[in-house]
């Protein structure tokens, strides 16, 4: 409990965190409101074929503030300090104090898990009500499943982040192939024209826990399962690399 | 020690071109870039060869990967940037070379030089997978619009990267400077190309890509590929002299 304790303290000082929450707070809610304003007069006249998607859309786009966070948490741990000031790093300490590397990444992960649980509540609370400032009596109910769905898919997504980070303990690589992966034009959409394998990707089966579209391919459950079986998968290889690893190699 | 300026200019920019090279990580993220490109060139191929063939333009398929391929740019120039604040290597930089505008203008460049052929390689590699593999199906295209447009993707790649590098600069620290960058690219950008049409010709990725992009009938192409060039070029050489200033300015 204290090391979970000060994992948080060290997530919460981090230099660039101020970022992942600016972003992970706003960037869905401004999605959706522009989503929302372009959508508007379908909806009203009642031919609009995105009506499951208004607000989900930027829950689903605007998961950077949690890969920020999940990137960041690991990648921080990394950094060679200036040569003034010891030239260590952060990890020589962590690993100092708390000496079961278990533990320690338990720690660490069950803060990044907290926090994204809090972001996403945050996240859900401003796309809703941009939602219904944009659309009024036309915006739709949101159903409390889906709402869980999209709060599952934003704690897998910062585990992603999280588990590749530790595996390849620079942030640039997960934070660029993420960042892309999660942007409008996926690599992972252009594959599902390949192969119908693709649709297994974490970040393709995690939307159809809460994006209801023509192309969905998996139930919400199944689609929740998938991901959170990448997820575990990442995380025992993680745990196994990082158990084995010298510190600073 | 007194050395003539233009002595001290190639001083400089040698001392610039040894840093970058010798920096391990940007010849990874060049290989990256690489192999990341011929994989989507095959995806988009073969997306391509499902389609209506005989209808596609070869230069459209090989070039559809540019939209990801930027992406390893963007790391290039930040890492060039970048990598001189980890571990307070500025320090040592600016006490050897005290002309901090020089200096900066060298790095860029430099960065430019390294940049052109490698972006020209990567361009065209993926051109010529999509020329192999469809060869059969696909109209035939001339050699002159091939090269015109191969030199459109290099002069948008290279702008990209010094655009990012000057952005490094301005926000000294990789994560940050990635995460802007990227939201604007890949994020931002797109979204606003749906909803707000009237001034999305006018930020630097839209008007680079009619860089590069071949003109079409079916679309309407709103800038030429000089009017694209400039406003590209305007936006980068905005960001540089911006990160100038600041850099002369600021306390190291």
């Amino acid at each position: 409990m204290r090391a979970f304790n000060a994992e948080l303290s060290k997530l919460f000082s981090l230099p660039g965190i101020w970022l992942a929450f600016l972003i992970g707070a706003f960037a869905p809610a401004v999605i959706a409101a522009l989503d929302g304003t372009a959508q508007k007069e379908k909806i009203i006249a009642g031919v609009s074929t995105r009506l499951s998607e208004v607000g989900y859309i930027g829950l689903c786009l605007g998961v950077q503030g949690v890969i920020i966070l999940g990137v960041l948490a690991v990648s921080s741990e990394y950094l060679t300090e200036r040569s003034d000031s010891g030239g260590g790093n952060q990890i020589t300490t962590s690993l100092t104090v708390v000496s079961s590397r278990f533990h320690f990444l338990l720690a660490k992960a069950s803060a990044v898990t907290v926090i994204s649980i809090l972001l996403s509540i945050v996240a859900i609370l401003t796309t809703v009500t941009a939602t219904n400032l944009i659309l009024g009596e036309y915006a739709p109910a949101f159903e409390a499943s889906r709402l869980i769905g999209a709060v599952c898919y934003w704690i897998f997504t910062a585990l992603l982040a999280f588990g590749i980070t530790v595996l390849t303990k620079n942030g640039v690589i997960p934070l660029t192939v993420l960042m892309i992966n999660s942007s409008v034009v996926t690599i992972s959409y252009l594959l599902t024209k390949v192969t119908k394998l693709a649709f297994y990707l974490p970040d393709k089966a995690g939307s159809d826990m809460f994006m209801f579209t023509s192309d969905s391919f998996h139930t919400p459950f199944t689609g929740g399962l998938i991901m959170f079986a990448w997820v575990a998968v990442l995380f025992i290889v993680a745990a196994i690399v990082f158990h084995r690893r010298d510190v600073t190699s | 020690m007194s050395v003539s300026s233009s002595r001290k200019i190639t001083l400089i920019l040698g001392a610039e071109l040894e840093k970058l090279v010798t920096l391990p990580l940007v010849w990874l993220t060049l290989m990256g870039t690489f192999i990341l490109n011929l994989v989507l060139a095959a995806a988009f191929t073969s997306v391509g060869l499902q389609g209506a063939a005989g209808t596609q333009s070869i230069l459209k398929i090989g070039l559809a990967s540019m939209e990801y391929l930027q992406a390893g740019f963007i790391i290039l120039g930040i890492l060039a940037t970048c990598s001189e604040y980890t571990g307070g290597q500025i320090r040592t930089t600016l006490t050897t070379i005290p002309w901090r505008g020089f200096q900066l203008s060298a790095k860029h460049l430099a960065l430019a030089i390294v940049t052109i052929p490698m972006a020209f390689i990567i361009a065209a590699s993926g051109v010529l997978y999509a020329c192999i593999m469809m060869r059969d199906t696909a109209l035939v295209i001339e050699i002159d619009a091939m090269i015109k447009t191969l030199v459109g993707a290099t002069g948008y790649l290279t702008l990209t990267t010094l655009l990012s590098a000057a952005i490094g600069v301005l926000l000294r620290r990789t994560t940050p400077a990635l995460v802007v960058l990227l939201g604007h690219y890949f994020i931002v950008s797109p979204l606003l190309r749906d909803f707000l049409p009237s001034i999305k010709n006018y930020f630097p990725d839209t008007a680079g890509y009619y860089m590069y992009m071949p003109p079409s009938s079916d679309e309407i192409n709103v800038l030429t590929p000089i009017q694209g060039t400039g406003v590209s070029m305007l936006w980068t050489l905005i960001f540089i002299t911006v990160a100038i200033v600041f850099y002369r300015k600021r306390d190291a």
